[in-house]
């Protein structure tokens, strides 16, 4: 049975939830937003959504959790962190949890749907992205 | 003072009691020798007047021997003299009121002899003399001599005496003691004087040359420890000595400095940590709301396609979002100290574009701003981003500088080429074994200074050597041994960094190295007032080229107190209006770019900044010119 949604965006912050979501749904994506972690490993969406966008900095489980747990989950599913700052210690780490690749806050629509098209073709996996 | 009187009180009891016994020991031989000499003469005397009255007890002229005896006893130190029979009664005295008197004959003076009843005839000199208190209460010494029978005295004509009589009588001579008494008495109080005179004299001297030697630089010692642990790192005491104390006060210095440098680096790399963390908490917060301005605002430039006006306007927005992006990236940056990604730059393109963002402030604020950029200028190896912040960091500064009346801003680019003595800066300095010698406690015109111990003699001194190169402007703990031969050694391991087999090409003396990693040692000679010193890679590359950027305003200029502040973070004189971070970042920019920046200012008339980007940059590049140090620059004019 289908969730219905293409997209989960995990972030505690609303104005990046709703900035991503606008876009990607003028794009025709459907896209479900989780606030935290808890939220974000029991949501629906995380069943047969096809990528993940988390941020690493989240009230209560950390990020890098998060993000281990969803690829416990879903081993093939492309997961984004974003992040406030990619050093070489975060990127390296979120990795090693996970992540696909990274999108730096703050990003403009065109960075943000060119990133979706790549990991959602398939072309982002083991790419490092940092605008 | 507690030790000082506990040792003048032992001092001064053992030297009494040395010189106590000492005294004791030499009266008491002297006085026994006065009495020797009293006994020996009181003998003699008993001697001569027994031998002088002699006839006339054998011819019986009692009246003669009357006279003998009065006028013998008459003489000055002469007690009394008397003539006892062998029944014990005084048959002549010099003192006619004990003739005919008798005494008893186990009495004091006649128990020696008489002490067996049958009464002795030889006894020594010793056993023959008595000493008692005479009338006038001084002692008196009295020697008797038995007067023995003899051939003449029993066959004389008076028939007085018996054959078998042994003994017809005792000569009793008493010699006053006073004089002896006296003398010994001067004596004494003599050696007391003396004594008291050895105590007090021990006592000063000691209390002199504790009070110079121990307690002064005791007190200061103290002194000192208390303000160091009230927080003055600035304090130092004395150290003039030559013996321990001295010793101890030049170690006490120097920990208090070394002290002093922990402290200051410490609250230095708080501080950094500090700005790190609030900058980087600072950037994180801002990231969201930026992440909502321009998603929005690109979305909707997306989307305003047929309306070129709203177009042109969201995209201004959308430019100004992406420049707020870069200004908090630096700032992570700055906090994070990510090597900028240099690639071959236009420094002119870069200077337009950063004058392209500040060109309308400036319109509104009567800034008039003349560009002179160099026509030939080569690529320079930049992070284009990061010193365009330069530029729009080093106009906006220059703006406000020049404030709300109105004024001229000049920005110059050129290639410039800039000698290395007395400019490059050494960056790098480890002693043979490896030891980091670069100070970042004291700096010298902003940069790390290089640690090394200077050994004279015994004595070893701190020298903080100038870190720009053919500048000689160390700094010594103290001015000890400037003509004499130096070792010169690692601070931390202890390594020897002078080289015997090298001469100063000036005056001989051996020299020293540190070694800049792959930019060759650095020597410079052993004597303190040689101010030689050569730095062969540097030399053989000969002077550096750099691509110059020159910004120069007419506004009111920096006052001379704020320069050496001027780059330190959070460090601001536009009150509310400033971040303080702004030239610090610059800083943080232009130095990860191996480059430079000097700031000449003259309050009223203006200031000039002058960045200096090197065209040959990485590890095997040749060091650049003195640039300011960050974060706590000192010497805000660079190399002078």
């Amino acid at each position: 049975m289908s969730s219905g949604w293409d997209v989960l965006v995990v972030d505690d912050e609303p104005v990046v939830c709703d900035a991503i979501r606008l876009v990607l749904e003028h794009e025709g994506l459907r896209v479900a937003v989780a606030r935290d972690g808890e939220t974000a490993v029991r949501h629906p969406a995380l069943e047969d959504c096809r990528v993940v966008f988390c941020d690493l900095m989240l009230p209560g489980q950390p990020g890098l959790e998060v993000l281990a747990h969803i690829r416990r989950r879903r081993p093939q599913l492309p997961i984004v962190a974003i992040t406030g700052y990619p050093t070489a210690e975060n990127t390296d780490r979120s990795r090693a949890a996970g992540a696909t690749t990274f999108l730096a806050k703050p990003f403009d629509t065109t960075e943000l749907l060119e990133l979706t098209r790549r990991v959602l073709s398939g072309t982002a996996a083991g790419e490092e992205e940092q605008p | 003072m507690r030790i000082g009187w506990l040792t003048i009180v032992a001092v001064a009891a053992v030297t009494a009691l040395v010189l106590g016994v000492m005294s004791g020991l030499i009266l008491r031989a002297h006085s026994a020798a006065l009495l020797a000499q009293l006994t020996r003469s009181a003998d003699q005397l008993s001697e001569t007047i027994s031998r002088s009255t002699y006839v006339d007890m054998l011819e019986n002229r009692r009246d003669a021997l009357h006279r003998e005896i009065s006028t013998i006893g008459a003489q000055p130190g002469i007690e009394k003299v008397r003539l006892f029979n062998a029944t014990g009664t005084i048959m002549f005295s010099s003192d006619p009121a004990e003739i005919g008197r008798s005494v008893d004959q186990r009495g004091e003076a006649c128990y020696a002899c008489h002490e067996a009843d049958q009464p002795l005839q030889r006894l020594t000199m010793r056993e023959r003399s008595r000493i008692y208190r005479g009338a006038g209460g001084h002692r008196v010494l009295g020697m008797i001599r038995p007067i023995s029978n003899d051939a003449s005295c029993w066959s004389a004509a008076c028939h007085a005496h018996a054959r078998q009589d042994a003994v017809l009588g005792v000569l009793d001579v008493n010699l006053s003691m006073a004089d002896a008494d006296r003398q010994v008495a001067r004596d004494q109080r003599r050696l007391g004087l003396l004594l008291v005179l050895a105590i007090a004299t021990s006592s000063l001297l000691l209390w002199w040359l504790g009070d110079r030697l121990i307690w002064r630089p005791v007190a200061a010692l103290i002194a000192g420890t208390r303000r160091v642990a009230e927080g003055d790192l600035h304090t130092t005491i004395p150290a003039r000595a030559r013996h321990e104390l001295g010793d101890l006060a030049r170690a006490f210095n120097d920990m208090t400095r070394r002290l002093g440098e922990a402290q200051r680096q410490l609250t230095q790399a708080d501080k950094l940590a500090s700005i790190g963390r609030l900058a980087a908490g600072v950037a994180h917060e801002l990231n969201n709301p930026l992440t909502g301005v321009l998603t929005y605002a690109s979305f909707l430039e997306k989307r305003a396609r047929g309306d070129p006006d709203v177009q042109r306007d969201l995209e201004i927005i959308v430019r100004e979002t992406k420049r707020c992006r870069e200004i908090v990236r630096g700032l992570l940056d700055f906090s994070r100290q990510t090597p900028p990604r240099r690639q071959p730059a236009d420094l002119n393109e870069v200077v337009r574009h950063g004058v392209a963002i500040v060109m309308n402030q400036f319109a509104i604020d009567r800034v008039e701003l003349k560009l002179a950029l160099a026509a030939d200028l080569p690529p320079v190896p930049a992070d284009a981003n990061r010193i365009q912040q330069v530029v729009v960091n080093l106009l906006v500064n220059a703006a406000d500088a020049v404030g709300e009346r109105g004024g001229t801003i000049q920005l110059a680019t050129r290639t410039a080429t800039v000698p290395a003595r007395g400019h490059a800066a050494i960056r790098q300095a480890t002693c043979p074994r490896g030891c980091d010698l670069l100070d970042p406690a004291v700096r010298i015109g902003g940069w790390s200074s290089i640690r090394v111990i200077r050994r004279v003699g015994d004595r070893d001194t701190i020298v903080h050597l100038d870190p720009v190169y053919g500048r000689a402007r160390h700094r010594l703990s103290d001015g000890a041994g400037t003509g004499l031969p130096a070792l010169y050694l690692c601070p931390l391991c202890r390594s020897r960094l002078d080289d015997p087999g090298r001469r100063c090409a000036e005056c001989g003396r051996p020299t020293f190295a540190v070694s800049a990693g792959a930019a060759g040692p650095i020597e410079w000679c052993t004597r303190r007032d040689c101010h030689w010193t050569r730095w062969e890679a540097i030399e053989k590359a000969g002077p550096q080229r750099f691509a110059e950027l020159q910004i120069e305003d007419t506004g009111r200029g920096i006052p001379r107190q704020h320069l050496d502040r001027l780059f330190e973070p959070f460090f601001t004189t536009k009150g509310g209006r400033g971040s303080g971070l702004g030239l610090a970042v610059t800083w943080r920019i232009v130095e990860s770019h191996e480059g430079t920046i000097d700031v000449d200012s003259e309050p009223g008339r203006g200031t000039r900044f002058t960045v200096r980007l090197p065209y040959a940059v990485g590890p095997s590049a040749p060091v650049p010119p003195a640039a300011m140090p960050a974060p706590v620059p000192a010497g805000a004019r660079g190399a002078p």
